[in-house]
């Protein structure tokens, strides 16, 4: 027999679900599929003919895991299209709340998520019966950054206090002050897990990736920035769509971002840390340094390693943050008085990477057309680039072997599949 | 006594409206949470209770409205029990995090309620809805139960 398919029925351990197909014949990989359905669509379409201002509440139900990264995107989407500009301590607010988002999010698929696989066990749960301290301090970042969201959001999920403009009500100094004994001692925490981290075993690889991130003059990119790439690019967030497009492969319902006239990218932690690495906090690159982190890491398995230092420095800023918090005259800057038909876009970096939204609105302020892509939808095709590699490397293997090899492979990129979401099943077919 | 559920999705709702229905019996000292969404916030809120109760639709295969009733440490969870987070993880894997972790009460009680109709609408359907006025007895009996601690701390 030379051909041969591989199934998983069922991902493990990521966010969503999710399936693929991989087609191996005389040992050539001849076809990696990987299927997933998009919501996002059902979003871009309800959302016409709704107001500006619902909009980060509506996007926000996206997803149950970055809802702040969808809040953030429509916010500043719409604030362009309204020709506002929100700056001073609003737009620290609004870091505050992303550094709680990334402390969480990272939190999670470091220690209950992608840990398991370096240390040979089937889940979280097995972890935590060996490694209990470790699981533990998992779980206590990620309350922490919990309670940043919840203290500024409003509400740990679906944040109810952000809006076009700003916030509906912001915090006092005590009330962040508060935050500050937690945050000292998440700051340690975190330490330790990129300690934890740098004591895993990583295989040796090396993906040619082309990183795409946010990118920002002073500051470690989240809300603000140019689009940029390892490979030269160098854009402002309206000229997105002149770079990058949406294909309809037709295997599944999946819409793939690529690069227009070239191929896949990647964007995601690693991205941000290679094209950022400079505007990192003091404290973040220095530990980098000292568990040898160069200022660029292509192998996706030590992305684990990325995500520990991207804590310590959400940390680090939402320390900073408070400290120099002087609540603003008004929670919220106002929108214009009467509206004309004008479209916005924004990138803000969700954990797991970039976020697009763009919108269209009419003269009276509501949606007539939006476009939504997920960091995930963008890291598709790269991902299955990923995965072509790690079945070339390991056709000797049997399938069950190679498929726990792919979902790992998987992993690396903490797919949000919610997002893009679908269902994810592992089928390689070897011919 | 923490009630798990989507009050938006029918039948889901039962976990929800047990809490709602004990609170309104035992008043506002009653230490009743809804939710939470994360199934690994449950370790937090188990964390400094003794006694704990949590409710949550179920789909076992059996007839809507039936009761399921599991006491732990004793018993053990079906696996497939309370799934309420895209992360995958189950009530049933919340409560082995929690006891590898030593993050358990000394006593769990999980009522499971058999759904029925769980799509977009509103409101139980009927076995459901008897179910719920049942499992709110066991729920107070279990609060006024074994233990002779008093309520309200």
């Amino acid at each position: 027999m030379t051909e041969r398919t591989i199934a998983v029925d069922y991902l493990a351990r990521v966010e969503g679900e999710g399936a693929l197909k991989v087609r191996v014949h005389d040992r050539k990989v001849e076809d990696v599929q990987l299927k997933i359905f998009e919501p996002p669509r059902f979003f871009e379409a309800f959302l016409r003919g709704r107001s500006y201002a619902e909009a980060p509440d509506i996007t926000a139900r996206i997803c149950g895991i970055c809802p702040v990264a969808y809040q953030m995107s429509s916010c500043h989407a719409m604030e362009q299209a309204l020709g506002m500009t929100v700056g001073g301590p609003l737009r620290e607010l609004r870091r505050l709340l992303y550094c709680g988002e990334w402390i969480e999010s990272h939190a999670l698929h470091i220690y209950l998520l992608h840990a398991p696989d370096f240390l040979g066990y089937p889940d979280a749960v097995h972890l935590a019966k060996d490694h209990p301290a470790a699981v533990k301090k998992g779980l206590e970042l990620k309350k922490v950054g919990n309670h940043l969201m919840q203290v500024l959001g409003g509400r740990e999920i679906h944040p109810v206090n952000v809006r076009v403009g700003g916030f509906y009500r912001c915090p006092s100094r005590n009330e962040l002050e508060a935050l500050r004994p937690e945050l000292e001692r998440a700051l340690g925490l975190a330490e330790e897990t990129v300690h934890f981290a740098a004591g895993l075993t990583f295989p040796e690889v090396e993906e040619d990736y082309e990183f795409v991130a946010l990118h920002h003059e002073h500051e470690y990119a989240m809300n603000e920035g140019e689009v940029v790439s390892s490979k030269g690019l160098r854009i402002p967030v309206h000229e997105y769509e002149d770079h990058f497009e949406e294909v309809h492969m037709a295997h599944s319902n999946a819409l793939q971002s690529v690069r227009k006239g070239g191929g896949s990218y990647l964007v995601g932690p690693l991205a941000r840390y290679a094209l950022n690495h400079d505007r990192l906090s003091p404290r973040a690159k220095s530990i980098a340094k000292e568990v040898g982190l160069a200022s660029v890491e292509r192998n996706p398995y030590r992305s684990i390693l990325v995500r520990a230092v991207e804590v310590v420095y959400s940390v680090e800023e939402a320390l900073r943050i408070i400290d120099a918090y002087r609540p603003p005259a008004a929670p919220f800057v106002e929108p214009p008085p009467s509206f004309h038909a004008s479209t916005g876009a924004s990138v803000t970096e969700a954990p797991r990477g970039m976020l697009y939204h763009r919108y269209r609105i009419n003269s009276d302020g509501l949606i007539e057309e939006a476009k939504i892509v997920a960091p995930t939808s963008q890291n598709q095709k790269r991902i299955e680039d990923d995965l072509r590699h790690v079945v070339e490397r390991g056709l000797d293997q049997d399938d069950a072997t190679l498929a726990d090899y792919c979902e790992r492979a998987i992993r690396n990129h903490d797919p949000c599949i919610s997002c893009a979401t679908h269902f994810l099943t592992l089928d390689i077919e070897r011919t | 006594m923490i009630g798990l559920g989507n009050e938006h999705r029918g039948d889901d709702r039962a976990g929800l409206d047990v809490v709602r229905a004990v609170r309104a019996r035992l008043g506002p000292s009653a230490r009743t949470v809804e939710g939470p969404d994360d199934v690994t916030d449950l370790l937090a809120l188990w964390a400094d209770a003794d006694r704990v109760v949590v409710i949550d639709a179920v789909r076992s295969g059996r007839a809507p409205g039936a009761v399921h009733r599991y006491v732990l440490p004793e018993e053990t969870l079906p696996s497939r029990l309370g799934s309420t987070s895209t992360h995958g993880l189950t009530l049933a894997d919340a409560v082995a995090l929690g006891r590898s972790l030593g993050r358990f009460p000394h006593r769990l009680v999980v009522f499971g309620i058999e759904a029925g109709p769980v799509g977009m609408q509103d409101g139980l359907s009927d076995p459901v809805a008897r179910a719920v006025a049942e499992v709110t007895e066991l729920v107070l009996s279990e609060v006024h139960g074994p233990s002779s601690r008093p309520r309200g701390e």
